[in-house]
């Protein structure tokens, strides 16, 4: 195990980089933050695989790849059993002897958007976690069908424009809410689930390295905000990612072995989703006066969500 | 380490238990398997096995078929032997994935149980899954019967994991007729089989980590052409491999396969040309018209359905006067895949030379065709070989109940 | 710094420059190789010690992309390295908990390093892609005063 020192940002910075520039993805895009995070947070050996979506097609477009570590792309909805396959086969080799160097430390790392993950690849990552396997899955998470030009996906939230849920004259947006992936992830029992964002580097770091270093299949949504299909500038990335962790509509917080709930961040003072809302172009249309509603649900709940999770950390059980 | 298991001389097995005994041969490292209707014994024998210590390798019951064959995937681009079984509508669902398989060059080794495929549902064999599978770039080997199942699954090993083919490969039986009747089978021991498969040699895999590698990258207009162009070329050359395959296995246990497999074609006037279990049927049929009726009827088998043997097939069918394609799939809407491949290679032969060629439709969702059907059939093309053309529809439905369903007529001016 | 930036292979080609080689000459199965020779676990070698092969994306450059550059000002830097943990493409360049400068093949111009940056004045901010990085120095802005309360 070589889980990498992070006391502070600058021992973190020593980090050798084993994702590459030149990939395709957005001037701006959070899922490279968030892999680049991921894999300067050990210095274990990677298998890695990515689900069908932006990170896939813009990072191994032949001749080209940007990844130093094994990686491995099959289709849309099976990125857990593609790894969770590899983690079977490096099992067997290990008990047979036929592995190259037996005792080099490697782990095992899925990525899928929340496409793949919420919605086509569901059953996939489920079957998995439910096998055991010694992985862990991250979740990149922008609410939408990115890589084909931003459609709802079930972790689109509600009152959301997308392609597929359009806001319009007597349509405010996406009519359902986002589906609670983190939860659904732990009543699998699975050891570690989180829920992340790159703008607390450090509690994410923390939190990769916790499933990597966790036996077991392991679960982390993270928020990966999206300057293409969000609407908003590609340099304000980070303070998008900020409203969102501070309004609270990306609470931070992990669930061990499926019970133990910890709020990992607490803003020091909550912004009113409001601010969040208004940043993006994708939620211009809930500021006309037939939608306010839409904006008050919101708020609602947040509010409900963040009482429940505190609740839940206050029980301990 | 894994038990070896004591076998007879002679076994007694169906065709899911001999699969199911050669990929414990094999030593397979991990199976990825989901249960499905008539192949599940494959994958519960497997699991026997791994539960008494026969196994080293691992058994990864997934969650659907799909799962199975992406597991696969992930596990063969790891580095070792992998292999599992399917049917019909899981065979179906794994079809996405069969083409990463190949396209990646993965030799990954699956059992298929022929079934029907379904709307309406049906567990019964027919070879709507096999032909479902025919463009997906694998190696499809058929098996006849039980102890060709054995065999063809120890050598799709050898042939998949060749450094020259590096393709994946279907091994297909007939579901139930097949894969639930026992039979007398003559097993290798366990040493002798893996033996003549030998040990797995990892290719560009993703367990060394001194040297990464990236499977699975995107092609567009630019690329995707020469990728598919050479995985084209590879199948077409396994041809090389499968033959020397065949031999070794000769020289091994004495039982000869061929990739067209052709029986009393010597004097032949007219032939069937069937695949799976019909092909033993066929045998009995012609072997009866030649005793009892004098008629020289012959039977022609593709064993290797990809890559088609397409030289062999047009050369056993030259000076030929009938041929009948029979095809245990339903074409919809066009005409059947044995008929159109015969066809498409006796147009490169001298049109004197060329039989007349017929379709027969049967069997299907697992729907008996008997001898007599067999015989009459064999009877029907003798007598457009004696006026020189078909006298009946082109495509014709056998064994169908209702007024005769036919298609199409030869035009002879 | 140009002796540890500068490798003979970074972002040498534009994308779609590469080579369109025939059929007989693609890879194996479509996969695609990190490196040239076998390597020890690069998470122990830097950048520029790497037999990079030809088919990393280290090897190509997107420089193309930027209408607008970040300039890195070596004064006012703290070395906090804020710029190097959000960067999204891999394009600061820190060795030894150092900012040593901007990887230009490699950079899309976001402008998420600007914005994370904490020093006053910025150490990094945004220029026309023309402009002469000594011209943009010239011109830095000063000391922000706090607004009085």
């Amino acid at each position: 195990m070589a889980i990498r020192s992070i006391k502070n940002l600058k021992e973190f910075s020593t980090a050798n980089e084993r994702f590459e520039g030149a990939h395709l993805l957005c001037p701006g895009c959070a899922h490279s933050m968030i892999v680049r995070e991921l894999m300067n947070a050990t210095d274990d050996n990677l298998v890695i695989s990515s689900a069908t979506g932006c990170l896939e097609v813009c990072t191994a477009v032949y001749p080209y790849t940007s990844w130093d570590t094994s990686w491995i792309h099959i289709g849309f909805e099976n990125s857990a059993t593609a790894v969770a396959g590899a983690e079977a086969m490096y099992k067997a080799r290990k008990r047979k002897g036929t592995l190259k160097d037996p005792d080099a430390p490697v782990k095992f790392v899925a990525f899928g958007g929340d496409g793949a993950t919420y919605d086509i690849g569901f059953q996939w990552l489920s079957g998995a976690v439910e096998r055991g396997h010694d992985f862990t899955y991250i979740c990149l998470d922008n609410e939408n069908y990115a890589n084909t030009g931003g459609q709802r996906s079930s972790a689109t939230p509600i009152g959301a424009h997308t392609s597929t849920a359009q806001a319009g004259r007597v349509s405010y947006g996406k009519k359902q809410k986002k589906k609670d992936m983190v939860a659904i992830m732990a009543a699998h029992g699975a050891p570690y689930v989180a829920q992340l964002a790159p703008n607390k580097w450090k509690i994410m770091a923390k939190g990769f390295q916790k499933a990597l270093e966790t036996e077991g299949p392991c679960f982390i949504n993270t928020v990966s905000a999206c300057t293409t299909e969000w609407k908003f500038d590609p340099k304000d990335t980070i303070h998008i990612t900020d409203l969102a962790t501070d309004t609270l509509m990306f609470p931070i917080y992990e669930i061990i072995d499926g019970h133990k709930l910890n709020i990992l961040y607490r803003p020091k003072t909550v912004i009113p989703v409001e601010e969040y809302l208004a940043a993006q172009g994708r939620y211009k249309h809930l500021f006309k006066p037939e939608n306010k509603h839409v904006i008050e649900r919101i708020q609602k709940e947040i509010n409900e969500k963040w009482e429940y999770l505190q609740r839940r950390e206050e029980a301990g059980v | 380490m894994a038990e070896k298991m004591e076998l007879q001389e002679v076994e007694v097995w169906d065709g899911n238990y001999a699969a199911a005994q050669a990929l414990r041969q094999a030593q397979v490292d991990v199976v990825a398997a989901y249960p499905i209707t008539p192949s599940t014994p494959i994958v519960e024998t497997y699991g026997a096995f791994v539960a008494n210590g026969y196994i080293d390798g691992e058994y990864v019951m997934v969650e659907s078929e799909h799962a199975a064959m992406s597991g696969c995937v992930g596990a063969a681009a790891a580095g070792g032997r992998v292999a599992t079984a399917t049917s019909s509508q899981g065979f179906a669902l794994m079809v996405e994935v069969l083409y990463q398989a190949s396209g990646m060059r993965l030799p990954i080794v699956l059992t298929v149980v022929n079934r029907a495929l379904a709307s309406p549902l049906n567990v019964r064999g027919d070879h709507g899954d096999m032909y479902l599978g025919r463009d997906s770039g694998w190696i499809q080997l058929d098996a006849f019967n039980a102890q060709e199942a054995y065999d063809l699954t120890l050598m799709a090993f050898k042939i998949g994991e060749d450094i020259n083919v590096r393709l994946p490969v279907m091994v297909h039986q007939d579901g139930f007729v097949t894969s639930h009747t026992a039979q007398n089978i003559h097993p290798l021991s366990d040493d002798e089989a893996y033996a003549f498969i030998g040990d797995y040699k990892p290719v560009e895999e993703m367990l060394d980590f001194s040297k990464p590698v990236t499977y699975g990258a995107q092609t567009e207009e630019d690329w995707h052409y020469e990728h598919k162009a050479k995985q084209h070329r590879a199948l077409m050359d396994s041809t090389v491999v499968i033959d020397r395959v065949f031999e070794a296995f000769e020289k091994k246990t004495g039982r000869r396969y061929n990739r067209l497999e052709t029986y009393m074609m010597e004097d032949a006037e007219v032939a069937v040309l069937a695949l799976g279990s019909t092909v033993e049927t066929s045998i009995v049929a012609a072997k009866q018209l030649r005793e009892e009726e004098g008629l020289k009827v012959g039977v022609i088998a593709p064993r290797c359905f990809r890559p088609f043997p397409f030289e062999e097939l047009r050369e056993v069918l030259a000076g030929v006067k009938c041929v009948a394609a029979l095809d245990r799939s339903c074409p919809m809407g066009a005409m059947g895949t044995l008929y159109n491949e015969t066809c498409g290679a006796l147009a490169t032969i001298p049109a004197e030379q060329r039989p007349l060629v017929t379709n027969f439709i049967y069997g299907l969702g697992g729907r008996d065709f008997s001898v007599e059907e067999a015989k009459r059939i064999m009877r029907e093309q003798k007598g457009h070989a004696d006026v020189g053309h078909i006298t009946t529809h082109i495509q014709q439905f056998s064994g169908l109940r209702g007024p005769k369903l036919g298609f199409f007529e030869s035009k002879r001016s | 710094m140009k002796g540890v930036l500068a490798t003979d292979k970074r972002g040498v080609r534009e994308l779609g420059a590469e080579e369109l080689v025939g059929w007989d000459e693609v890879t194996h199965g479509v996969v695609l190789n990190s490196f040239d020779l076998e390597v020890e676990n690069p998470a122990f070698s830097r950048p520029e010690e790497r037999p990079y092969s030809d088919f990393n994306s280290y090897t190509a450059t997107v420089a193309s992309w930027r209408v607008i550059k970040p300039v890195y000002n070596r004064d006012i830097c703290i070395d906090c390295q804020n710029c190097w943990v959000w960067c999204p493409d891999t394009s600061i360049i820190s060795r030894d908990k150092q900012m040593l400068g901007i990887d230009y093949d490699h950079c899309k111009g976001c402008g998420v390093c600007v914005e994370v940056c904490p020093t006053n004045p910025k150490s990094l901010l945004m220029f026309g892609e023309a402009e002469d990085p000594e011209a943009a120095l010239a011109q830095w802005p000063e000391k922000k005063k706090k607004a009085k309360k």
